[in-house]
C-alpha cells in the first residue's frame, strides 16, 4: 500500500480552432457510481508570452495544487483526501485540462471544491513560490536529472521547434519561471480562462441537472474572446541535425524525429496511424523497429515510433487524451543503448526508417496491422475518464466519435493509401537526432568520421544478420550540424 | 483464513465444481469463481460488468524473492522476458501473430513475490489466446543464442533504470536491511549478476522446471466472461499441464537487532533523498498487524499528514514525501522516502520523520483522523475499479499473495474494524530503533 503523492505535474494542451462563445459540453452519462470531469481550457504553452514560458503551467497548478479565496491548499487537500479525490492539471500545448473523478457519494461536495478551485483561485505567495520550485525542479531535476529518455525526448521537440511557439518545454524554462510574478499568472488567467474558451467533459452518474449547472457556474469566468495563436510551419532540418547531450550517465538515449503536415484531423492520419503502428507501436513486441533492434539483436529494451504527442510514455501503456496539437512529429524513440552500441543503433534506426520509406508495408503487414488497430482502438478507451478525454480531443479535431472514426477508417483504407502516405510524410533525412551520453565529444567524432560502425554479439548470429549488420554499420550519416550541449543548459532558457 | 479456504477448496474438489462467492456489502464487489484443476492450476474467474473486453493475467507466485542461490539474482524477471520467446507450436512471429489478430494489449512484469502475464483482448478472441498462453506456460522451448541475446535487453532495462536516484536508494535499503533473505536483492538484480546473465543458459532452465508448474499458478480471467465457458477453455488447454515437485527453502532473516545506515553517492546533480526504514510484518488478512501500518501511513505521511502539511506545503523543506508498507509474503519494510529541495536541511527531515514514527508508537490516533484514512481507503479502492483491466490488474497482486480475491475484502474489513488503540499497538511492536535503517542519497561533490 503506498500513500506518496508526487509534486510534480507536468502537461501539454491543444489549440484553437474558433470553437464558439458559448461553453460548450460533452456528455456521457451512464449508470456507474463514479463521476468523471474533464474541464478543458482551450489554452497552453503555446500561449506563453514572450520570456514567460512557463506561465500556462504554472496557471494550471496554482488553480489544481494551490489554494482558494476561501480555502487554503492544506485545507482542500485535507477535504480532498477522505473521498481519495483529486484534482489533476495537464498542460501541453494548446490544450490545459482539469481531471478528477469521484463516487457519487461525493459529488456534491468534490464539484463544490473543483468549481471554487476554477473560479476563484487564492492566488497565495507561500503556494506559488512552492509551485514555482517544483517547476523548476521538473526541469532541473526530473528530466535533466532523473529521466534520460524522457529528457531526449523533450529536447527533441524544442530542437524541431526552435523559434516557434512549441519550442519550449510544457513546464516552461528556468530562467523564465524564475522572473515570473502572480501578476503573470493573474494575467493569463484572466485572458486565457474565458467561457469562450472552456468545454466541459462529464462522464458516469451524475444527475441530469449538473452539466446546465457547470455551465452555469462557469460562466462566471472573466468574458473574453477564444484565444488561439498562429503557428509557423517549422522549419525541417537540412539532412541530419545532430544535438548530443553531454551528461554523466550508464547508457545511451536516442530520439529521432521530423515535423509531420498530419494530425488526426487530416485525410491521412490514418493511413499514417497504420504505418507507425506497424514500424513501431508503443510498447508493443511485435513492432517492427522493436523486433530487429531489441529482439533479434538484443541492442535494448524497446524502440518504438509515433505520430502524435506521447509524454511518459515508459510510465504507461496508453497515451493520455487531451493532448491535441494543431501541428505533430513523427518521432523514433530509442531506449538506452550500452553507449559502445550508440553509433549502431542510430544507424540501425535510420537504416529501418530508410527501408520503410522506400519499400513501405507488404500486403500482408498492413492487413495485420489494420486489423489490430481495429480491435486495439477499444482498449484506449477502456474506462470512461479516458472514453471522455478522447471525446474532447474528436471535437477538437472534427472527427465525430473516435473509436467509430478509427474503425470506418481503416476499413475504407487500402495499401497503396498507406505506402502513398508514407511517402509523402517520412523519409530518413532532413530531421533532428538527439543523443543523451557520457563521452559526447566521442559521439560527435564517430558521427563525423563516417567511420563504419560494429556491433558485438554475446552469441552466434545467422549469416544473414552479420550481412545486414555490415549494410548498417556503412550506413551514410549526411549532417548538417552536429551540437554538443551540457545537460544542465538544456530547458534553461 | 486458510482453514476457511481449504475447507471451501476440499468442497470444490469433492464436487468438480467451483464456487461462487457471495459479494453483497463487500469491497471487491464484482462477482468472481474459483476452480482448482486437479493439476493444482487454480482458475480465478470475475464478471466486471463491463462489456466485451476480457483482461487474461497469468500469475506465477515466483519473483526475485525465489533466487535463492547466490549469482541468479535477477533471474525471475529475466525468465519473464525468456517466456516471450517461443514455443515449437507457436514460435516467437506466430505467438505474436495471433496477439496482433486479436488486437491485444499483452505484457508482464515481476516483483519481489510474483511474474504476472497480462493481455487485453476482445472477449471473441478469448480461445484463441488462452491456447498460446497454455501452450507458452507447457512448453517453452528456447535456443541458448535466444537466450543469450535477451540477457541484453535485460541490461538495456536495468541501464534505463539507472538513471532513477529513488531506484537506486531502495536498492541500497533492500542491500543494508536484509542479510540473509532473498528480499536483500531487487527484482532487476545486482548488476554483476546481470552482466553475467549470458553465461547461465543451463540455469533458465531448470528456474522454469521448478516454478512455471500449475501448482505455482492463479489464471485469472477478468471481464466479459462466464464462468462455465472459461473453465471449459481452462481444462481444455491447460489440463495437461503436469505438477512439479521442487521445494524451495527461502532463508529466513534474522532479527535485526541493532539500528543500520546507508549512503548513495549519486554521479550527477540531483535533490537529496532521505529514507527511514523499519522491518515489516507479511502480508496478513486475519492478523492485524500489516494492515494496521497501512492505517498508519497514510495517517501519518499521505498528503493529509501533518508532516505532509509541515515538510512539503508550509516549510517547504521537501517536494516529494512518500510511505509505503508494500505487501509481501515475508516480512519486508515499512519505508518513508522524502526528496529535500536544500541539502542543509536533511538532518531536520529526516529527525521530522523519526519524530512521527516516535508520535506513532506514544499516544493513538485521533480517531476522526483514522476514520478518514479508512473513507480514503475505501473510495479509492471504489475510483480504481473503473475497468476491466483495472479491476484485473488490482486482482492479481491479491492472488499472488493469498490464491483469492477474496483477501482483499477481508483486507478491508480489518482495515474498517481497526481502531487506534490497534494501530499503536503495531507502531511499538515495528517501529523500533533495533529494526530501523536509514538512508540518503546525494550527489557526491554536491552543495
Amino acid at each position: 500500500m503506498r500513500t506518496g503523492k508526487n509534486a510534480c505535474v507536468t502537461g501539454l494542451l491543444l489549440a484553437a480552432v474558433a470553437w464558439g462563445q458559448q461553453i460548450e459540453v460533452v456528455e456521457q452519462p451512464s449508470p456507474s457510481p463514479l463521476v468523471n470531469f474533464r474541464i478543458l481550457v482551450k489554452t497552453g504553452a503555446a500561449m506563453d508570452p514572450p520570456g514567460k514560458q512557463g506561465v500556462a503551467a504554472l496557471t494550471a497548478a496554482m488553480l489544481s495544487q494551490g489554494g482558494t479565496r476561501q480555502m487554503s491548499y492544506d485545507q482542500i487537500v485535507r477535504a480532498l483526501f477522505p473521498m481519495a479525490a483529486s484534482v489533476n492539471a495537464q498542460v501541453d500545448k494548446e490544450m490545459t485540462v482539469f481531471s478528477g473523478a469521484t463516487h457519487t457519494d461525493n459529488l456534491e461536495k468534490y464539484y463544490g471544491l473543483l468549481s471554487a478551485m476554477l473560479l476563484e483561485p487564492g492566488w497565495r505567495e507561500d503556494d506559488f513560490r512552492r509551485l514555482k520550485t517544483d517547476a523548476i525542479n521538473f526541469l532541473r531535476v526530473e528530466l535533466q536529472g532523473n529521466n534520460d529518455e524522457e529528457l531526449g525526448k523533450e529536447a527533441l521537440y524544442g530542437r524541431i521547434y526552435q523559434g516557434h511557439p512549441y519550442a519550449h518545454q510544457s513546464t516552461g524554462t528556468v530562467t523564465a519561471l524564475e522572473k515570473l510574478t502572480l501578476d503573470d499568472l493573474k494575467a493569463f488567467y484572466r485572458q486565457n480562462y474565458t467561457p469562450a474558451n472552456l468545454v466541459i467533459g462529464l462522464a458516469g452518474g451524475y444527475s441530469k441537472d449538473l452539466p446546465a449547472r457547470v455551465v452555469k457556474d462557469l460562466s462566471r469566468l472573466a468574458p473574453g474572446l477564444a484565444q488561439a495563436v498562429v503557428l509557423p510551419q517549422p522549419k525541417p532540418a537540412s539532412k541530419l541535425r545532430v544535438t548530443i547531450i553531454e551528461k554523466n550517465t550508464r547508457a545511451t538515449a536516442i530520439s529521432i524525429g521530423f515535423p509531420i503536415s498530419v494530425n488526426r484531423s487530416s485525410p491521412d492520419w490514418p493511413a499514417l496511424l497504420v504505418a507507425q503502428s506497424y514500424f513501431g507501436q508503443h510498447r508493443s513486441s511485435k513492432s517492427y523497429l522493436y523486433q530487429r533492434l531489441r529482439e533479434l539483436r538484443g541492442l535494448n529494451y524497446g524502440d518504438y515510433a509515433y505520430i502524435e504527442y506521447f509524454p511518459r510514455g515508459m510510465f504507461q501503456f496508453e497515451p493520455d487524451p487531451n493532448l491535441g496539437r494543431r501541428q505533430q512529429i513523427f518521432q523514433i524513440w530509442i531506449r538506452p543503448v550500452e553507449p559502445a552500441n550508440g553509433m549502431f543503433a542510430l544507424k540501425a534506426a535510420l537504416y529501418e526508417l530508410d527501408k520503410l520509406v522506400s519499400r513501405g508495408l507488404s500486403s500482408e503487414n498492413f492487413e495485420s496491422t489494420r486489423q489490430f488497430l481495429s480491435k486495439f482502438v477499444n482498449l484506449l478507451t477502456h474506462t470512461s475518464s479516458a472514453q471522455l478525454g478522447y471525446a474532447l480531443d474528436s471535437k477538437y479535431y472534427g472527427v465525430g466519435e473516435f473509436n467509430g472514426f478509427v474503425k470506418a477508417a481503416l476499413a475504407k483504407l487500402n495499401l497503396t493509401d498507406v505506402n502513398t502516405a508514407v511517402k509523402r510524410h517520412l523519409r530518413a533525412t532532413d530531421l533532428d537526432i538527439v543523443i543523451v551520453t557520457k563521452d559526447a565529444a566521442g559521439m560527435k567524432r564517430a558521427i563525423l568520421s563516417g567511420a563504419p560502425s560494429g556491433l558485438t554479439y554475446v552469441a552466434p548470429k545467422p549469416k544473414e544478420v552479420l550481412e545486414e549488420d555490415k549494410s548498417i554499420g556503412h550506413y551514410k550519416l549526411e549532417t548538417s550540424a552536429v551540437h554538443i550541449v551540457k545537460v544542465d543548459e538544456v530547458f534553461e532558457k | 483464513m486458510w482453514r476457511v479456504l481449504s475447507a471451501a477448496l476440499v468442497a470444490v474438489l469433492l464436487a468438480g465444481c467451483g464456487s461462487k462467492t457471495e459479494t453483497a456489502g463487500k469491497v471487491f464487489a464484482f462477482p468472481y469463481w474459483i476452480d482448482d484443476l486437479p493439476n493444482g492450476l487454480r482458475l480465478v474467474t470475475v464478471n466486471t460488468g463491463f462489456p466485451n473486453l476480457v483482461a487474461l493475467y497469468t500469475v506465477v507466485q515466483s519473483g526475485s524473492r525465489n533466487e535463492i542461490e547466490p549469482g541468479k539474482s535477477g533471474f525471475a524477471h529475466l525468465f519473464e522476458h525468456m517466456m516471450f520467446r517461443g514455443t515449437e507450436k507457436f514460435p516467437p512471429a506466430k505467438y505474436e501473430a495471433v496477439l496482433q489478430a486479436a488486437g491485444a494489449q499483452h505484457n508482464a512484469y515481476t516483483t519481489d513475490d510474483r511474474t504476472v502475464y497480462h493481455a487485453v483482448i476482445p472477449k471473441e478472441d478469448l480461445e484463441s489466446v488462452l491456447m498460446i498462453e497454455a501452450d507458452r506456460f507447457q512448453n517453452l522451448k528456447y535456443a541458448e543464442e535466444a537466450f543469450k541475446t535477451e540477457t541484453r535487453a535485460v541490461l538495456g532495462e536495468y541501464n534505463k533504470n539507472s538513471t532513477n536516484p529513488f531506484y537506486k536508494l531502495e536498492e541500497a535499503i533492500q542491500e543494508t536491511a536484509f542479510t540473509r533473505h532473498t528480499y536483500r536483492h531487487t527484482t532487476m538484480g545486482f548488476l554483476k549478476d546481470v552482466e553475467d546473465m549470458p553465461n547461465q543458459y543451463p540455469y533458465s532452465l531448470t528456474f522454469f522446471d521448478r516454478w512455471y508448474r500449475p501448482e505455482h499458478v492463479i489464471l485469472c480471467v477478468v471481464g466479459d466472461v462466464e464462468r462455465q465457458a472459461v473453465l471449459a477453455l481452462v481444462k481444455k488447454h491447460y489440463g495437461e499441464w503436469k505438477r512439479g515437485s521442487y521445494q524451495a527453502g527461502i532463508p529466513a532473516e534474522p532479527a535485526q537487532g541493532e539500528p543500520k545506515t546507508t549512503h548513495v553517492d549519486w554521479p550527477t546533480p540531483t535533490l537529496p533523498l532521505v529514507a527511514v526504514a523499519f522491518k515489516a510484518p507479511a502480508y496478513d488478512d486475519e492478523n492485524k498487524e500489516s494492515a494496521a501500518l497501512d492505517l498508519a501511513a497514510f495517517h501519518s505521511f499521505s498528503e493529509n499528514s501533518d508532516l505532509y502539511r509541515r515538510l512539503v506545503i508550509e516549510e517547504q523543506k521537501v517536494d516529494v514525501l512518500d510511505a509505503e508498507n508494500p505487501d509481501h509474503v515475508d516480512p519486508y519494510l515499512f519505508y518513508v522516502m522524502a526528496r529535500v529541495k536544500e541539502a542543509k536541511d536533511v538532518d531536520n527531515v529526516r529527525q521530522q520523520i523519526l519524530a512521527t514514527f516516535e508520535a506513532l508508537r506514544e499516544k493513538p490516533l485521533e480517531a476522526a483522523r483514522l476514520e478518514e484514512v479508512k473513507s480514503h481507503l475505501r473510495y479509492q479502492f471504489a475510483l480504481g475499479l473503473n475497468s476491466t483491466a483495472r479491476a484485473a490488474n488490482i486482482v492479481a497482486p491479491f492472488v499472488a499473495l493469498k490464491r483469492t480475491p477474496e483477501t482483499i475484502n477481508k483486507r478491508y474489513a480489518l482495515y474498517g474494524a481497526m481502531t487506534p488503540g490497534d494501530v499503536q499497538v503495531a507502531a511499538r511492536k515495528f517501529f523500533t530503533p533495533q529494526t530501523r535503517t536509514l538512508a540518503t542519497l546525494s550527489h557526491k561533490g554536491g552543495k
